[in-house]
């Protein structure tokens, strides 16, 4: 009877050796009934409606094109494509997630020259497009640009008595922050909520004050870094140590009505339909107003996320990969962007009119402004040095938050250990 | 060189007086034969493994001992750069400190993970009903998915409402440790989290190896009025040692190279407190694409690795003596 | 001489004749037999078992809760032990959300496929590392072992522009030829093998039996129980193997269970319960396997030890 079952086992480990053999295969560039099969590397797909919607829209305008998407996890996308691209992989059209990926994969040149898609309409229209440039030519398009700004909850402000934030200062959204805290516990309702993510401190800063994120000198931070100091401290914000030991997600808190503002990109208006078609969120009138100035500012200033696609050195369908990247920063593409709550790089007024045409959309003129401010700056400058730079201050403002430094000390470190590591100062 | 027999070499010690030189020669020629053959037969044993093993890992690993001569973005073709890789270790503050962290987890999870795997497989090695249902639970941890352990020992650690220092609040522990928010107690954090999940795997090695030792020998003790002590100092440790000594070098190996845990725990955080060596070659190799560079860094923790397991193989071998 | 050694070795395999197997098997050792016939120990043993596996199991229980969960209240703060609504369609939605079963099979081939490989060529090498004594074997024993330590992101590209140029990449065969040889089995059966006495082989040489034969009818049957623990741990280790796959498989209707569970995980958003009903469900299979392993753990050797 062992030496049966031993014998089947073995039986069954040789058929999953044969099916292994036999499955998978490369991609075709072309299917049975002829159309030309583009593939597009995309994060998340099942979490990330606007592939589905560009790809379809895409796919419509285009009868001779098939998309095929090459779905990868969006928390390992860069070292996905790294290593795939490094071993010569022809997919054709390659996702830029982050900004990060774009300046690595086009400093290590596997990246097309698209310099030829760059129209007057585009140059015109699409927001962010500069953030691909490398030495005047163009190597990616972005197809989506998110300007930082701060979402609230109309009615939390209402029962508390407070006006809806316009475009503040960073004290003044203190106060405000303050103001509009209230309950314990299962009740407690935050004034605001930041990310953890240094960008909420450090890039934006560096935006607005105009000063070198990559200079080595980062005095000029302090300023900010007591904005979230003392919002931590007065408890108007969940601390920082808290946040990242509950995971504690922004857009959890604000569609449950947890956090009364929380500044962050226009990218968490999809993430607020989302709540809202899946019956997650609970919230009703929300409003967004313009991220919070440094005092004496004139003009509004925030900072702006590209995302876009880039046409693979390796592609074997050149043409159609170019068409397809046209295409996501065209007109057309914005509006299928913005029936599922992007906001498109490529901006128009039907693209607006349709965002916010969405159900549950605020309908106030001044959110509709909010959105498109003064000035958007690629939030990280790119350079050879961003990565390890970002990488230092990610690591002091880790300590920073979570009062294993003092503010003063923590900014010398970073300083120092730019200098030292990076720009051998 | 020709063999010459060893009859020749130490005529003194072993030329048996009856044996001429003719003899002598061809008996070492057959114990060379021998030993070939012998070889020839190891050697096919091994194979089978060996070739899948070499070709779809040495050569892997040889070619990254190769980048670590060179730099390397991972695209375009590597550049010989000479040592510079290693000349830029010696400087990199990075590195030191992981080398520190590294070595401050292996220190803690190896001697902690042993001490309670062996002590579980003890406890769980006898004749109760229902003990597969207790084994089966130990090994639960190491099964229970790694991002739920990451978030459940952070909310359980969590420093200001998490369960643990509200009990240390309650039995008078004013200040308890900050846990994963400090850089003190970030590292024992995470090493009492990667103590709980791998216990019960290596626990399970120790059960193996617990069935090895005849029971005789206990029976022969026990006739000999030994106690508990005695017959575990005396038969289990003795009769475990390759069983050891195969925890010891998996622990020492994994610890050296741990990189899950940490990264989906504290990501290296706060600031460098538990920033480990594999974290630093993934950072410093695929997400800054520095690939040259994090390969002279994998020949470092390479050559720390290899000279425990040289120690450690020696120490066994000497101990099988 | 001979046959004495015979016959032991003819009486270890024995063990494992069908009938022996249905005879109840005690562990290979047995506490002193004054503590086992006391009541109160054993029951004072169950107790403090039952309560260490209790608070080792408390991660797992909020595993198990949050499968049941809203999305929303899995990162509730104060921690949630009991959710306020049990959501039992977690289970039926996750079915269809993604293709589970289609996830499970793959991961069930990449599985056995590799763990039968693992034990096979694992325990066959392992006999040449620690019964034939050849010149350099210890040397070529350490640099396997050695290997190990070079952590997997540091040959990760070379290895897969190799495995790109063999044309293997998005294929399952990808991983097993990556997975199935690797130094761990071999060094945990060569440990074992080490604590098998020399004189059975060599008694066995000297009946005549070739060492193949030796490998097949004397270590393979005695080995059972580091047969066993091998199997389930690369069993573990391949179910349970996200990265790997991750880099290797492309094509969707290729992919693992554990790469299905990241489609959960989003850039901003996560679906948290989800996640957690299949990081439950993709522990069945593991469990299954254990419980089944588990008469191996408790039926070795020992149990006829060298009595003779």
């Amino acid at each position: 009877m062992k030496r049966k079952l031993i014998a089947s086992a073995a039986i069954a480990a040789a058929v999953a050796l044969t099916l292994a053999g036999c499955s998978g295969g490369a991609g075709a560039p072309t299917s049975s009934d002829g159309k030309t099969v583009l593939s597009v590397s995309v994060w998340s797909m099942a979490k990330t409606p606007e592939f589905g919607a560009l790809i379809n829209a895409f796919e419509a305008a285009n009868p001779d094109i098939t998309v095929q998407p090459v779905d990868i996890a969006a928390a390992d996308y860069s070292t996905k494509i790294t290593t795939v691209l490094a071993g010569g992989d022809s997919t054709d059209v390659i996702g830029m997630k982050a900004i990060q990926d774009f300046t690595k994969l086009s400093g290590e040149g596997a990246l097309l020259d698209i310099s030829d898609l760059v129209t007057a309409d585009t140059s015109a229209k699409v927001t962010g497009l500069d953030s691909y440039k490398v030495d005047n030519k163009y190597y990616a398009l972005p197809y989506r640009w998110d300007s930082w700004v701060l979402f609230y909850n109309k009615d939390i402000f209402d029962a508390a008595g407070q006006p809806y934030p316009t475009t503040l200062t960073w004290p003044q959204y203190v106060d405000l922050a303050k103001k509009v805290t209230s309950g314990d516990g299962d009740s407690k309702i935050w004034g605001t909520f930041q990310v953890t993510w240094p960008t909420i401190v450090q890039n934006i800063a560096a935006v607005q004050t105009g000063k070198d994120f990559l200079g080595g000198d980062y005095s000029f931070m302090k300023d900010q870094y007591n904005v979230s100091l003392d919002l931590q401290k007065s408890g108007a914000m969940m601390d920082y140590s808290t946040s990242t030991s509950t995971k504690a997600g922004y857009a959890p808190l604000f569609t449950t009505g947890k956090a009364a503002m929380v500044p962050i990109g226009s990218w968490m208006i999809s993430g607020i339909q989302q709540a809202m078609k899946d019956g997650t969120g609970t919230i009703k009138n929300w409003g967004i107003a313009p991220m919070p100035q440094i005092p004496g500012a004139t003009s509004v200033t925030t900072m702006g996320t590209p995302t876009g696609f880039a046409v693979n050195k390796n592609a074997k369908n050149v043409d159609a990969a170019k068409k397809f990247v046209a295409f996501t920063s065209s007109a057309a593409g914005a509006q299928a962007l913005a029936a599922v709550g992007n906001s498109p790089a490529y901006q128009d007024a039907a693209s607006t009119a349709t965002l916010f045409s969405l159900p549950g959309m605020p309908t106030d003129a001044e959110s509709k402004t909010a959105l498109s401010p003064d000035k958007a700056v690629l939030d990280t400058p790119q350079a050879p040095t961003t990565a390890a730079i970002v990488q230092i201050g990610t690591d002091e403002h880790q300590l920073i938050m979570a009062g294993q430094t003092s503010l003063d000390d923590g900014l010398k470190e970073m300083g120092d250990r730019a200098n030292s590591e990076v720009l051998n100062k | 060189m020709t063999a010459s027999p060893p009859t020749i070499r130490h005529p003194k010690i072993t030329a048996p007086q009856f044996t001429t030189p003719q003899l002598s020669k061809e008996r070492a020629l057959s114990a060379r034969r021998r030993a070939r053959r012998t070889a020839l037969i190891g050697w096919s044993f091994i194979l089978p493994n060996f070739a899948g093993f070499a070709l779809f890992t040495l050569i892997p690993v040889v070619a990254c001992f190769f980048i670590a001569f060179t730099q390397w973005d991972a695209y375009n073709p590597p550049v010989l750069v000479g040592v510079n890789n290693f000349t830029r270790l010696l400087g990199d503050s990075n590195f030191w400190i992981s080398v520190r962290n590294t070595a401050y987890y292996a220190f803690g999870h190896i001697p902690l993970t042993l001490a309670i795997a062996l002590g579980l497989a003890l406890l769980l090695n006898r004749a109760l009903r229902g003990i597969g249902i207790f084994r089966t639970a130990l090994f639960f941890p190491y099964l229970t998915s790694l991002v739920a352990v990451a978030i459940v020992f952070n909310l359980l650690f969590a420093p200001d409402n998490g369960p643990i220092n509200q009990i240390l609040n309650s039995v008078g522990i004013a200040n308890p440790p900050r846990w994963t928010a400090s850089t003190e107690w970030a590292m024992p954090t995470v090493i009492i989290t990667s103590v709980w999940r791998d216990m019960g795997y290596y626990m399970i090695l120790f059960l193996a190896g617990l069935q090895t030792i005849p029971r005789e020998y206990y029976e022969a003790a026990e006739v000999d009025g030994a106690n508990a002590w005695q017959r575990f100092r005396n038969i289990t440790l003795p009769s475990l040692r390759p069983t050891t000594y195969f925890v010891l070098i998996l622990l020492t190996i994994s610890s050296f190279k741990v990189f899950d845990l940490i990264q989906v725990m504290t990501e290296g955080g706060p600031g460098r407190a538990t920033l480990v060596l594999s974290q630093l070659i993934y950072r410093d190799g695929i997400v800054q694409g520095d690939y040259g560079y994090a390969s002279a860094m994998s020949l470092a923790l390479f050559v720390i690795v290899l000279s425990f397991t040289i120690v450690q193989f020696k120490l066994s071998e000497r101990g099988n003596k | 001489m001979s046959t004495t050694t015979q016959e032991l070795a003819v009486k270890m395999i024995d063990v494992d004749n069908p009938l022996a197997a249905t005879v109840k098997r005690e562990p290979a050792y047995r506490p002193a037999r004054r503590g086992r016939k006391s009541p109160l120990r054993v029951i004072f043993m169950y107790v403090f078992l039952t309560a260490l596996v209790l608070v080792l199991l408390i991660p797992f229980g909020w595993m198990l809760s949050s499968s049941l969960k809203r999305n929303t209240e899995v990162f509730a703060v104060p921690i949630q032990w009991i959710p306020t609504s049990f959501q039992w369609n977690n289970y039926v939605d996750i079915w269809t959300t993604i293709p589970l079963l289609t996830y499970l099979k793959n991961s069930a081939t990449l599985t056995l496929s590799i763990t039968f490989l693992q034990l096979l060529t694992g325990s066959f090498a392992a006999y040449g590392f620690s019964k034939v004594k050849f010149k350099g074997r210890d040397v070529l024993f350490v640099s396997y072992i050695a290997t190990i330590a070079i952590p997997w992101q540091a040959y990760m590209i070379p290895q897969y522009i190799m495995m790109q140029k063999l044309h293997l990449t998005n294929t399952l065969m990808a991983l097993i030829l990556l997975q199935a040889f690797s130094a761990f089995g071999v060094f945990l059966m060569r440990q074992f093998y080490l604590s098998i006495p020399d004189e059975l082989v060599e008694a066995a040489r000297i009946d005549g039996l070739n060492e193949y034969r030796i490998w097949a009818r004397i270590m393979l049957p005695l080995s059972k129980p580091a047969l066993a623990s091998l199997a389930l741990l690369t069993f573990v280790a391949t179910w349970n193997d996200y990265m790997g796959p991750f880099i290797y498989l492309t094509s969707n209707d290729l992919w693992t269970v554990q790469i299905g569970l990241q489609s959960f995980v989003g850039q901003y958003a996560n679906d948290a319960a989800l996640l957690m009903t299949g990081s439950v469900i993709s522990i069945i299979p593991i469990f299954i396997i254990f419980l089944l392993g588990q008469r191996y753990f408790i039926a070795g050797i020992a149990t006829s030890g060298l009595k003779g």
